[in-house]
């Protein structure tokens, strides 16, 4: 298929149409998301569910590829649906405008491959972290702050968020006060991306470590926390 | 020597987590520090003394997405 002529032989033809029957759950349309979505779409995962209760705001133009001066105050799952089918009909979107809870993750999590931590505050985070566990499925991992951001793959049971957020009542983080550089969103989701296509074909990815990724000092570090 | 996320770092007697933090100007407020796999919390930076050979991570805390 001349859509995914260039993926070869980066990708093969075989894996090509395994990731046309995987299904990722997107949660979280903003920053990393956006980017995340975008690079799911354009390399051939046949099913995302994607996932957010909010509408674009002026401020989220400095990074939100979704966002535009045109879609300020519409839902953002809105924009991922109408993005994916522009850039890759052959993508199945679910789209459902709701945050994550306790009561509907069962069912956002079900029959999902892979699930990407987008979210943008810690308790949304843990709760993902926590459900997909009981759903027996890895979890892609990101967060960013002014000019880092950080990757790690999670397996069912190995709880990292568990070091990221060791105080599952704290509030306060980097990027209230560090804001978010579109091409620190960019770059992590990339590797958001990446992380989750090779779980999806089997590769070899990050496992019990944490990448690091500084921008401003042109450096990435990849630590063993397990 | 110590470890501080994964780079070597020299290691001085009565080291503590917070001369460390002070010693290497991490410009983040607010961060995570875990020394031999251990979590830290931030009212013990003051008298959890590094041991040469330690391994310290200190990560961000940060959840922006």
């Amino acid at each position: 298929m001349q859509r995914y002529l260039r993926n070869h032989d980066a990708i093969s033809e075989a894996e090509q149409a395994v990731l046309s029957e995987k299904r990722v759950l997107v949660i979280g349309c903003g920053g990393l998301g956006g980017y995340v979505i975008e690079c799911l779409a354009r390399i051939g995962v046949g099913h995302l569910r994607v996932v957010d209760g909010d509408v674009f705001e002026e401020s989220n133009l400095n990074r939100q590829l979704l966002s535009s001066t045109m879609n300020l105050g519409r839902p953002k799952i809105l924009a991922a649906q109408q993005r994916v089918m522009a850039v890759n009909p052959l993508v199945e979107v679910e789209a459902f405008q709701t945050s994550l809870t306790a009561k509907n993750s069962i069912e956002l999590l079900a029959g999902c491959d892979v699930a990407v931590d987008a979210l943008d505050n810690i308790q949304s985070r843990l709760l993902l972290q926590h459900a997909a566990k009981n759903a027996g499925i890895p979890l892609v991992h990101a967060a960013v702050a002014g000019w880092v951001g950080r990757v790690c793959v999670i397996q069912p049971g190995q709880d990292l968020l568990n070091i990221f957020y060791p105080n599952n009542n704290e509030v306060s983080a980097e990027e209230q006060e560090m804001g978010t550089l579109s091409f620190t969103a960019a770059l992590t989701a990339s590797w958001q991306a990446a992380e989750t296509v090779k779980l999806l074909l089997g590769k070899p990815g990050l496992d019990g470590e944490v990448l690091i990724i500084d921008l401003l000092h042109a450096k990435s570090t990849k630590i063993k926390l397990l | 020597m110590i470890r501080l996320n994964t780079e070597d770092y020299p290691w001085k007697s009565g080291m503590t987590v917070r001369s460390l933090l002070d010693e290497k100007v991490f410009t983040f407020r607010h961060i995570i520090v875990r020394v031999n796999g251990e979590y830290v919390p931030e009212e013990e930076y003051e008298t959890q003394l590094i041991q040469d050979g330690d391994d310290v991570i200190v990560l961000h805390l940060m959840a922006g997405g």
